[in-house]
């Protein structure tokens, strides 16, 4: 398929410093959990964007001295030698593939607790740090500027050894630099604080030492956040942000252009709930329009259509994506093929995100189960190996994300015939009626890719409308059958505060219902509702904004000290609880129902059992826990059990997603991925072990 | 080149493709008579007498409206009787019942679904789509004396003006009608919609802002006679059920008419609908991809247009 | 009981074409195959009336090529008895098909043919026509509805518009079935294996008379300048709008 013309211009090549990148797609600086100590990850991973045809693709923020140490959260590192091999391996395979390779030369200040260097981190003042409260910075003099100066630029020849190609000053995010621009990190009276040009100062110098060291050979970015919608305290636009581009514009080869500070940062990775693609154009478009240079930046961009336009608009001149590489990192690729309907959209969940900030994990994607997968599994989101017993029928009861990615794999693997089956009338399962939450209308972007994917696979059958019980299952045919029913919200209360039922607590009655009910089942309920919420995660709070918009009167009941604590790492929870505050949902923590009736609930303190609360309500809503829907499975493996059906010709037996433990849609969609990778291994239910980037040493070489 | 049109009334309404088909016969130049096959053809006549006709001839049956092995028989008859070059019928329900088995029957050359023609000298070139529209191609037919087309309707415009048509009638003798009309009926509307039936698909997109004003659209659509349809975004966020989904996650459509009020154009929602048979798209953004594939297209609020349409309807 | 459903494979042309030297056909590289949609909805009806006469038989018929095969199979995972296949060479118009599957009918003597209204790649909608003036059986076209009787079935004929004709046809008679007819049902696995054994049997054609149509040249339709913009404000463009459905709507 031939590339539309109007997406040319996205593959024109652009110069940036010294460098020329051969279109416009960039990877932006963006973490992984591998840095520089899972050096084999890391370069497959990036190298991955490179093959899909991203011309730049960026290290994830790259400390540049043991005193910028995020841990337990990964960065990569320069501090020594070895880091050089470990990065240059990913800076070669960049190379293979055309691409430039960047490294985000990062110093964070007291935003970095450094916790495995016990160092003691340096800042422009001496506040304890907005993002990690216990840590102080030490406060800079004119020394420490000088040797914190001299580690960005001994970081930068470290970098142009390894082979990269771009280097960053960073500052977005609050970082140093950034630091010493903002008067809420900057007290200082010195010639380094004060008025724009001493706040300026730091990161001006800073720039023109790396350039002085490595200009010649290595594009120098600077990336930097235009508003911290802080108001005075923060960086503006106005004030800091473009008399900045001005001031420093002749030695920068090219501006990363982002917005927020560090502790709200979704306003700057924003979540689809809140915002919709392409929310930083404005702020981009006014950099570009005082800088001479190239500008970059992201904004969820998954549609080329809206890429063409920030383009033509003089937004940008470089498209970067972070999200969007990663559920699809050949999307570049498929817009150049003119396979629009192949992107993998992002969907805007954040699950990546939200493995950072946890701290330690590898990212994970709800929409590409391959991410972070390309090295320790071998799996690689194109591209699919013949199964070696690919002459064998399927069966998949149940189209729900497992189900649909497992039959979409499967039918990528050639199986002979995959018949995917399910008593709905259509795809998607619990992603359904989870889009319809208000804003979460991307996440259906889930159910859509695959259908379409399922669609042109003429070995996959979708057969919809179908409830098969055990019989059906037995004697439908299939040689390999696979259980994917899903799960379901307890209907009686049961809960993992208490680990019992909720005395009372009954989904079969008018008064009483579960998320499904309402969702799938469009179940009614009153005007004063009661959430009771022990999940976490986000459907009590969906369900709470949605009722409440329809005018309900919502009380969100938690045992937990917290609501939606889940929320805290996908970067959604400051604009949720604006929201719920707004709708005037009353938000109740530390509390467990006792006992509930038609009518009304009682409560207790989780610290104090004796502390009653009563709750007059029309209705309680149980947002207690999931369950796995296993009766089709149990009653084929205990009832019918596995010798009747191998004497049926089934010859391999096992269920994914939610059935078999209720999980992340990301999960889900991991685990029928999985299994239709290795359904042809000596026992496909069993992962395969994967390659672990560890050192293991040889006891006989070890010193006494 | 003589040419025979069948004229398609129902219920004592002559169906505009009659007309439009006499517009088509004067790419042909020739002699042009119409077929009026009915119970009383005097009372139909009047409506197909317009500039282009030469002759009105009166084929009296005894069936009150349409049944196939009449207008088969009839028609065979009139064909013998008036040995035309050409014999034109519209492409529709009706002549699905006789025109197909005529031609085999009499080993006429045969297309359907025609909307070009032209004459090549002695031969009748017309012109037909292939693999679901997708291609066109320009067909002869060197094999047979006389050739039986099927018209596509809205191909051509109706012709107009007053003609001066002779009549005649053509005495034609039934010998059985086996597919007899019993009665009409009105089919009722069903719960769930089957948009990929509908004629007249009114179809919203992302520019409705919000689910409330879904509903002003689905009675603006009642109003016109439209069925609503809708572009993904609405279903993904709930506002619509997918049954009412256009596109390549959807249903894929074919209307005579699709009206695409706030639609973009992407790529998935357009593999859906872009073949429909008119294409009117409103859109507040001039570069909308919608507006590649529309027929008619407006600069223009999609609520303010609506506005304007409720007034009219 | 037996029913005939005359059954086509049509071709799949996706956005990309070229076409054969002589420009009379799409070359075959560029096409994907499947069963035609309206006849699954005719298999299906042909299995339910069988299935409510207690006894009988499906039998699908097709011209086309051995690949061609494979969409009978579909039928015949459906549920249909056996198959019978003319050969074919590629392309034949609708009155020659229907030449070759007369044939067929001819030595089958069915109660009732089915044929779809129309395939979905050439949409000539005559076959099944064809059919029926070539065997001089009663027929009805665009059938949404089937009551069988004695002798005689009452069937809806549906028209443009929802309007729905209510037809007594003789039997044994040709019957084109429109889609939405009913909701043809899906074969399992087992049902797909079991119809690899199932019999087709293959026979050569007879005299196919002379072609009904030649295809001269086939081309890509030219683009159009793209929509034509309409003047004015809302109001204008509102009443424009309701001209352009009034006329194409007619």
């Amino acid at each position: 398929m031939a590339r539309d013309p109007k997406y040319d211009i996205l593959f024109e090549p652009i110069q940036i410093g010294p460098k020329t990148m051969k279109n416009r797609f960039y990877q932006i600086p963006h973490c992984n959990g591998f840095g520089s100590e899972k050096p084999l990850n890391q370069a497959y991973f990036r190298a991955m964007k490179a093959e899909g045809g991203y011309a730049a693709v960026c290290t994830e923020y790259c400390s540049i001295h043991p005193e910028s140490d995020d841990t337990h959260r990964v960065s990569a590192r320069l501090w020594d030698d070895d880091d050089i091999k470990n990065l240059g391996l990913m800076c070669d395979m960049l190379h293979e593939h055309g691409a430039l390779a960047a490294a985000e030369l990062w110093y964070g200040g007291p935003h970095a607790p450094c916790m495995e260097t016990r160092c003691v981190p340096r800042a422009p003042s001496q506040i304890p740090s907005d993002f990690e409260h216990l840590t102080y910075p030490k406060e800079m003099d004119k020394d420490d500027i000088r040797e914190v100066q001299g580690f960005y630029v001994e970081a930068a020849k470290r970098a142009r050894e390894a082979g990269f190609d771009i280097v960053y000053v960073y500052g977005s995010h609050s970082y140093l630099p950034q630091q010493f621009l903002t008067p809420y990190y900057n007290r200082r009276t010195d010639e380094y604080g004060g008025s724009f040009e001493n706040r300026a100062r730091f990161w001006r110098e800073t720039i023109e030492q790396v350039k002085d060291a490595v200009g010649d050979d290595c594009a120098i970015a600077v990336r930097m956040s235009t508003d911290m919608f802080m108001g005075e305290a923060g960086t503006q636009l106005e004030r800091d942000c473009l008399p900045f581009v001005e001031l420093v514009d002749d030695i920068v080869d090219v501006w990363d252009i982002n917005v927020s500070g560090i502790s709200e940062w979704g306003e700057d990775a924003t979540p689809s709930r809140f915002y919709p693609s392409g929310r930083l154009l404005p702020w981009q478009k006014a950099v570009k329009g005082v800088s001479k240079k190239p500008v970059l930046g992201v904004g969820r961009f998954t549609s080329p259509d809206l890429m063409v336009e920030a383009i033509n608009d003089g937004a940008l001149d470089i498209i970067a994506t972070c999200r969007p590489s990663i559920s699809d990192p050949w999307l570049p690729r498929k817009i150049d093929e003119g396979r629009l309907d192949d992107i993998r959209e992002c969907i805007g969940c954040n699950i990546c995100i939200s493995r950072w900030e946890i701290g330690g994990p590898p990212l994970i994607c709800t929409q590409n189960a391959t991410a972070g997968e390309e090295y320790r599994r071998g799996w690689h989101p194109e591209r699919f190996e013949q199964a070696a017993n690919a002459d064998n029928d399927v069966l998949i009861v149940g189209a729900g994300p497992a189900g649909m990615e497992c039959a979409r794999v499967l039918g990528e693997r050639g199986m002979r015939r995959v018949h995917l089956v399910e008593g709905q009338d259509d795809m998607g399962g619990i992603m359904r009626w989870i889009p319809q939450f208000p804003g979460l209308g991307e996440w259906a972007r889930v159910v859509n890719y695959r259908k379409i994917q399922i669609d042109k696979l003429k070995n996959v059958e979708f057969i919809p409308n179908t409830r098969l019980d055990a019989e059906g299952v037995k004697t439908y045919g299939a040689e390999i059958v696979i259980v994917a029913t899903g799960g379901y919200w307890a209907t009686d209360g049961l809960n993992g505060c208490t680990h019992d039922t909720i005395p009372g607590a009954d989904a079969s009655q008018s008064w009483c219902a579960t998320p499904e009910q309402i969702m799938a089942e469009g179940k009614a309920v009153g005007d004063k509702v009661l959430i009771v919420d022990n999940d976490g995660y986000f459907t009590g709070v969906s369900l709470a904004e949605k009722l409440a918009e329809e005018g309900k009167q919502v009380t969100l009941m938690t045992h937990l000290g917290h609501i939606a604590p889940y929320m805290h790492f996908t970067l959604e929870a400051p604009n949720m609880h604006r929201k719920l505050h707004k709708l005037k949902v009353e938000i109740v923590t530390y509390q467990i129902p006792t006992q509930i009736s038609e009518g009304g609930v009682t409560s207790a303190h989780v610290y104090d059992e004796e502390h009653l609360t009563e709750w007059a309500v029309d209705s309680v809503v149980l947002v207690t826990q999931r369950r796995s829907n296993e009766a089709l499975y149990r009653e084929l493996k205990d009832s019918v059990g596995i010798d009747a059906l191998q004497s049926e010709g089934i010859s391999g037996f096992y269920r994914i997603g939610d059935c078999v433990a209720p999980r992340l849609v990301a999960d889900c969609i991991f685990d029928g991925h999985r299994l239709a990778r290795e359904i042809d291994s000596d026992n496909p239910e069993v992962p395969l072990p994967f390659k672990r980037e560890r050192h293991v040493i040889e006891r006989e070489a070890v010193p006494a | 080149m003589s040419v025979l049109i069948v004229a398609e009334h129902r219920r004592g309404k002559v169906r505009p493709i009659t007309l439009e088909m006499v517009s088509a016969a004067k790419e042909l130049g020739d002699e042009t008579a119409v077929a009026v096959i009915a119970k009383d053809p005097a009372a139909i006549a009047d409506q197909v007498d317009v500039e282009g006709v030469n002759e009105i001839l009166y084929v009296k049956v005894d069936a009150e409206g349409f049944e196939n092995d009449v207008y088969r028989e009839a028609l065979e008859q009139v064909i013998s009787d008036r040995s035309p070059h050409v014999v034109l019928v519209g492409f529709s329900i009706d002549s699905m019942g006789f025109a197909p088995a005529l031609a085999a029957k009499l080993g006429l050359g045969f297309a359907s679904d025609v909307f070009a023609l032209r004459r090549d000298g002695d031969d009748l070139v017309a012109e037909r789509s292939f693999y679901g529209s997708k291609v066109n191609a320009e067909l002869d037919f060197p094999n047979t004396e006389r050739v039986l087309l099927m018209i596509r309707p809205t191909a051509w415009p109706p012709a107009e003006g007053d003609g001066a048509a002779v009549s005649a009638e053509v005495d034609v003798t039934i010998s059985a009608s086996r597919a007899r009309h019993v009665d009409f009926q009105e089919v009722a509307a069903s719960e769930d919609v089957d948009i990929t039936g509908a004629d007249f698909l009114l179809s919203v997109g992302r520019g409705v802002g919000e689910k409330e004003n879904v509903g002003q659209f689905e009675e603006l659509a009642d109003k016109m006679g439209a069925t609503l349809s809708v572009s993904r975004p609405l279903v993904d966020q709930g506002w619509m059920p997918s049954s009412r989904q256009v596109g390549q996650s959807g249903k894929t459509v074919k209307p005579k008419v699709y009206l695409a009020l706030g639609i973009s154009g992407a790529v998935q929602h357009l593999a859906g609908m872009k073949t429909s048979g008119t294409i009117i798209a409103i859109n507040t953004d001039p570069e909308a991809a919608i507006f590649n594939v529309a027929h008619y297209g407006a600069v223009a609020d999609l609520f303010e247009v609506a506005e304007e349409l409720e007034k009219l309807y | 009981m037996k029913v005939l459903v005359a059954v086509k494979q049509v071709a799949i042309l996706g956005d990309e074409v070229e076409f054969t030297e002589d420009d009379r056909d799409v070359d075959p590289d560029y096409l994907d195959y499947a069963l035609n949609e309206w006849d699954s909805y005719a298999t299906e009806e042909a299995l339910r009336l069988v299935e409510a006469a207690g006894s009988g038989e499906v039998v699908v018929i097709s011209v086309g090529d051995e690949d061609a095969e494979d969409s009978m199979r579909r039928c015949l995972a459906m549920g249909a008895d056996r198959g019978i296949r003319v050969e074919s060479v590629r392309t034949l118009d609708p009155i020659q098909v229907a030449r070759a599957l007369a044939e067929v009918v001819r030595s089958e003597s069915p109660d009732l043919v089915f044929a779809g209204v129309q395939s979905s790649d050439s949409v000539q909608a005559a076959t099944g026509g064809a059919l029926a003036g070539l065997l001089d059986m009663p027929l009805v076209a665009v059938v949404t509805k089937i009551e069988l009787g004695d002798g005689k079935a009452t069937v809806n004929r549906e028209l443009e518009g929802g309007l729905v004709d209510v037809v007594e046809v003789d039997t044994p008679a040709v019957i084109t079935i429109q889609t939405g007819i009913n909701e043809p049902r899906y074969a399992t696995l087992r049902a797909i294996k079991q119809a690899e054994d199932k019999e087709i049997d293959v026979r050569q054609p007879g005299d196919l008379g002379p072609q009904a149509q030649r295809v001269r040249r086939m081309f890509v339709p030219p683009k159009g300048e793209g929509a034509e913009m309409l003047d004015g404000g809302a109001a204008e463009v509102a009443q424009r709008i309701k001209e352009l459905v009034e006329e194409k709507m007619a």
